[in-house]
């Protein structure tokens, strides 16, 4: 056994377990509220009032727009900038300055704009008899909602959905390029950077790295599948075609 | 810089933004706007290698011949399981590692080369790179990556070109040669530039890295020119302003973004005229 663990691969492998969890963090804590968030803003982009469409529009196209790594800067820049003023006096600078709070509401800012967009082309395309009979049958607008816009919509979605959940994962690895890192609260790619300082073993560190974001990339993928053929289950959908773990180069 | 404004001009703006210009045109300032040329080369220096990785990725994809096959199918799927940013970085340090192993057993004694404890064994093969030469290798990184994505745009309009049209090619008698290039790619492109400007908008994103690099690209200057700035002599300048340089690169990458919506609409009517169905 002792050969096996004292590999560098697997010795590689283990060290970086631990930061894996922090890119699983980040990727967790952002999407529970960045689903409903994009959910409201593709209903806002698809409103009838201007000022509300255009409002859902213009955040959707600024956030699809620039990158990531410009909004992480951006708000933790901005964040720090308000420490002195607001968050000090109330007494929450160490909740609000912290990575593992402002990481993840970056993200969940960033998803929410590329999700609204996914979920707004499939709002687009809910068929239109259901909802006219959903009418027809003097359903309220909340009942239209649960029975035939959301379980639509969200079928429609989730291929894209997947992809988006995986190119938001990959996002997690440049977040403590920009916020700072305490401690031993280290992700894949800082703690493969330092690692690779310690010894320049490029090839090695970086590919074990890669390797953890490929592995968790495709677990994403088989739990999403196990989800949509759910979702499907009285449609006559090829789910293995729809949901294959193939480069989406739509984000 | 602002001694050359006309006189009846600056008495216009008042002193107070008169010394606001002259803070924002100052020698710093005109650097960072300098360094946006950085930025500029990457993309389209990036989208051109992109465009030709793809080509080939493509091709391999297609090949008859299984391990240019097998090739070109890892070379499109370990960029959908590995973020851009890691490939991004990992491609200079290798090549740069690479090519100081290679310098190092030619220059390095075998006393040196036999115990190695840092890396290079040696101080004549360290290899340092000037700006230019980490921007090309960006730019190579960027086309690795982003062309990964494009051969698989590719790969599918290659498919997507209606049979139809290659036959009617074959009937009139074009060699094969002919057919490939002047019927088969010149229609691929119809069926591939919606995906290819997709691809385009991920690489403008991805050029935000080059400051990864030790490029002294836009982030790095904002980062400069907005921390909070002290002078013994003067006192504080000005407090901590990154964030509103942040907020100009923000807005640049978002009209970067909608000037290439409008190139590739642009593009793509005039890769389309006389097809109205394509559209």
């Amino acid at each position: 056994m002792d050969w096996l663990i004292n590999n560098a691969f697997v010795q590689d492998i283990i060290i970086l377990a631990r930061p894996a969890t922090f890119n699983i963090y980040f990727a967790l804590a952002s999407i529970p509220l960045g689903f409903p968030f994009a959910l409201v803003l593709a209903f806002g982009k698809n409103s009838t009032n201007p000022i509300i469409s255009n409002l859902s529009r213009g955040y959707i196209y600024a956030f699809r727009g620039s990158p990531l790594f410009i909004q992480f800067f951006m708000f933790y820049s901005i964040a720090l900038s308000m420490n002195l003023a607001y968050w000090k006096p109330w007494g929450i600078d160490h909740i609000v300055m912290h990575p593992l709070f402002i990481g993840p509401l970056v993200l969940m800012l960033n998803t929410a704009g590329y999700s609204a967009e996914i979920l707004y082309g499939a709002l687009r395309t809910v068929p239109k008899g259901e909802l006219e009979a959903a009418q027809a049958m003097g359903m309220n607008r909340w009942q239209e909602f649960r029975s035939v816009t959301w379980p639509n919509m969200i079928r429609l979605a989730w291929p894209a959905y997947t992809n988006e959940v995986v190119f938001l994962f990959h996002g997690t690895a440049i977040v403590y390029f920009t916020l700072p890192v305490i401690n031993e609260q280290k992700d894949l790619t800082n703690k493969a950077g330092e690692l690779f300082e310690r010894d320049y073993n490029i090839f090695l560190h970086f590919s074990v790295a890669g390797l953890y974001f490929l592995v968790i990339s495709l677990a994403i993928f088989f739990i999403s599948k196990l989800i949509y053929s759910r979702l499907n289950r009285h449609m006559r959908v090829d789910v293995k075609k729809s949901m294959a773990f193939k480069p989406n180069y739509l984000r | 810089m602002l001694e050359t404004l006309p006189q009846w001009l600056t008495a216009w703006l008042n002193e107070d933004w008169f010394n606001r210009l002259n803070y924002i045109t100052n020698g710093k300032h005109l650097a960072w706007y300098a360094s946006f040329r950085f930025t500029l080369i990457a993309g389209v220096a990036g989208a051109m290698l992109a465009v030709a990785f793809g080509l080939l990725g493509a091709t391999l994809k297609q090949s008859k011949f299984p391990p240019f096959k097998l090739l070109g199918d890892i070379y499109t799927t370990i960029v959908r399981g590995i973020p851009d940013v890691l490939f991004f970085l990992f491609f200079p340090l290798a090549f740069e590692q690479t090519v100081e192993y290679f310098s190092a057993r030619a220059n390095c004694s075998p006393q040196e080369l036999a115990n190695i404890t840092a890396w290079p064994p040696c101080e004549a093969a360290q290899w340092f790179l000037s700006t230019n030469e980490y921007l090309i290798l960006a730019c190579v990184s960027l086309g690795l990556i982003y062309g990964a994505f494009s051969a698989n745009v590719i790969h599918g309009a290659m498919q997507a070109v209606p049979r139809g049209q290659i036959e009617a090619a074959q009937a009139y008698g074009f060699s094969n040669r002919q057919v490939f290039w002047h019927f088969h790619v010149r229609q691929m492109w119809v069926y591939a530039l919606p995906g290819l400007s997709n691809v385009w908008m991920l690489l403008l994103k991805a050029t935000a890295f080059l400051s990864l690099l030790q490029i002294a690209d836009i982030v790095l200057w904002a980062e400069r020119l907005g921390a909070p700035n002290y002078f013994a002599r003067v006192g504080p300048v000005h407090p901590d302003w990154r964030w509103k340089y942040y907020l100009v690169l923000f807005v640049f990458y978002i009209v970067m973004a909608m000037l290439s919506e409008r190139f590739f609409e642009r593009l793509q009517e005039k890769a389309s005229r006389g097809m109205e169905l394509a559209r």
